[in-house]
């Protein structure tokens, strides 16, 4: 069993993924000796390509699914089926789904009450907030649009004043407008204090929202860390100059510059690392040398491929 | 478990499609009804009394034989479908909605929803039979009247039952009725629990009802065999409309049932406690 590695070394572990394994029938094994931890505040993004067992952990997490081997932390508290500590989870797994022939209030308060809780409890008007569909509220689900839906989905994720939000996949099936409502809105419950754990194959959107992601492949552990860490071993920035060969010539002499390439108009540095772009855009202009851009190559999709590539040789 | 069932009758009874099937076992009786005022049944043959057209004979001399005669009618298909539908639906419905996994992601016991879905199942389905005996009672009374049986010599020799025996009668039928078909309910209910298709669920209920019939009807088949299955007592409430006899198969039929209930219920209840939910 691998031992769980702390995405970040302070702070309370509210989620404790340990050893964890997963096989379907005799032959599928959709997660693979994972291990990971989530701190209290963290914004973690689980990343993987279709089929690297993303959702089979989540529903791990959340007790729907028996793990094989390991165990599924929620709290320090190891998760089964009814747990008390699902209490403090407010969860959203593949897409949001309601009882078709009751309308969205009903829906929300039969949910609510079904688990035991009362319905005075409930942090209605948070939700009913997130939920933005007025007077829709009271219609049945069935005629509801699916961003409409997943809306109301987000909506009972709130109902309970989570401490842990466990989204899979949120955006899936949303258009533009409502995929950059709800990265907004998990922005606005993680700087409220939550801590969201949740899955995307679009990279973009981890790191827009996250800060840390977990990277998974194959039902096993690829990499994880913070965002920045991720995107930041060995990356490589796109530069573009006024005067490309007297640039190429003052770079090629900085000791953390690996290469410089001419990639038309511009360069291409492989740097040690990122600390260093500000000293070097500052020699640039006393040089007399223009700067326009400087960009980043290295993102978390360059990374995550790189990851997952060199993981799988 | 009070809010848990709240919630779970709710869920059922605020659906077109309980409603639609009470319209059902209202209006099947009423025609039923209409059909045997407007052509009376003649007397039927030795032998024959005990199927439904001895019982519509009967109610023609009184509408209290009437729900009678619709029970059994109902019971030998169009009930069994119906309490099917009612067993199959409870869990494998929610996991077509996908809505099971965010109940099962809360705090709440499998076991608890489990027998709560159960208990709402079994509730909807002894309404329906309920509802036919109402049915067939009031459009009964209304075109046949409301006194004692007096039937001259319908078998062996002239045939009575006073107007309070009959309804006690109507009252055991109805019980007898309701329970026997809760082990189809039980059987499309594991069904439920062990595929996400409700259909699947249902046809699985029906299907032992008609398995079960066509084994009792097979001579070769031991008694001993045929004697357990779960429909071999089922028509035995019978008898006492027409010979007016309480048979004490109806306990054995209904032990049968209980056992049936039993195993099926805590088959589901067993694979439901370590189901991963994928649906």
């Amino acid at each position: 069993m691998t031992i769980a590695q702390p995405l970040a070394p302070s702070g309370e572990t509210v989620v404790e993924i340990a050893g964890l394994s997963k096989r379907f029938g005799s032959a599928v094994l959709a997660v693979d000796d994972l291990s990971f931890t989530v701190e209290r505040g963290q914004v973690v993004g689980l990343l993987g390509p279709n089929g690297a067992g993303k959702t089979t952990c989540l529903r791990m997490l959340l007790g729907l699914i028996r793990p094989t081997a390991g165990e599924a932390k929620l709290f320090g508290t190891t998760v089964r089926p009814g747990s008390r500590e699902l209490f403090r989870v407010g969860a959203l797994i593949e897409s949001a789904a309601f009882v078709p022939h009751l309308s969205g209030m009903q829906n929300l308060r039969m949910w609510w009450e079904e688990g035991g809780a009362k319905w005075r409890d409930a942090d209605l008007d948070a939700a009913l907030a997130i939920a933005d569909l007025g007077d829709a509220i009271d219609r049945k689900v069935k005629t509801y649009s699916q961003g409409m839906r997943q809306r109301l989905g987000l909506a009972r994720v709130l109902l309970g004043r989570p401490e842990i939000l466990v989204l899979d996949e949120p955006t899936n099936g949303l258009d533009p407008q409502e995929m950059r409502e709800v990265r907004q809105l998990v922005r606005r419950v993680a700087d409220a204090g939550a801590t969201v754990l949740f899955s995307s194959h679009v990279l973009a959107e981890v790191e827009q929202t996250c800060t840390h992601a977990v990277v998974m492949d194959r039902g096993r552990f690829v990499a994880g860390g913070s965002v920045a860490s991720l995107i930041g071993t060995s990356g490589s920035v796109y530069l573009d100059v006024s005067d490309v060969d007297a640039a190429e010539r003052l770079l090629a002499t900085f000791p953390n510059v690996t290469s410089v390439t001419r990639e038309s108009p511009g360069l291409v540095l492989e740097l040690e690392d990122h600390g260093s772009r500000a000293a070097l855009v500052k020699a640039l202009v006393d040089a007399g040398i223009g700067v326009d851009t400087v960009m980043l190559r290295r993102r978390l999709e360059d990374a995550f491929l790189g990851l997952v590539e060199d993981w799988r040789s | 478990m009070i809010p848990l069932l709240r919630v779970e009758l709710v869920k059922a009874l605020k659906r077109m499609r309980t409603y639609v099937i009470f319209l059902i076992v209202i209006g099947i009786p009423v025609i039923m009804t209409i059909a045997v005022h407007a052509n009376p049944p003649g007397a039927p043959g030795r032998g024959e009394s005990g199927r439904a057209g001895g019982l519509f004979y009967l109610a023609t001399n009184t509408g209290l034989v009437m729900p009678a005669a619709a029970l059994r009618l109902m019971s030998g298909f169009l009930l069994v479908i119906i309490v099917a539908v009612f067993g199959g639906d409870a869990v494998a419905g929610e996991a077509t909605w996908g809505n099971l996994r965010y109940l099962l992601m809360r705090p709440i016991s499998r076991g608890r929803l489990l027998g709560t879905k159960f208990l709402v199942a079994l509730l909807c389905a002894w309404i329906a039979t309920v509802l036919v005996v109402l049915a067939g009672f009031v459009a009964g009374v209304i075109a046949f009247g409301y006194h004692d049986l007096n039937v001259p010599g319908l078998i062996f020799s002239s045939y009575s039952q006073s107007a309070g025996t009959l309804v006690g009668h109507l009252g055991i039928a109805t019980a007898y009725v309701a329970w026997s078909l809760s082990a189809v309910v039980a059987f499309s209910f594991l069904f439920s629990v062990l595929t996400d298709a409700p259909t699947g669920a249902v046809f699985a209920g029906v299907g032992l009802y008609i398995t079960s019939t066509i084994l009792d009807a097979i001579d070769s088949v031991p008694s001993g065999i045929r004697n357990i299955l779960p429909t071999h007592y089922f028509d035995s409430w019978v008898d006492m409309f027409t010979q007016n006899h309480v048979s004490t198969d109806m306990w054995k039929g209904a032990g049968i049932t209980l056992a049936y209930v039993v195993v099926f219920v805590g088959a589901a209840a067993w694979h439901f406690r370590r189901k991963d939910i994928l649906s």
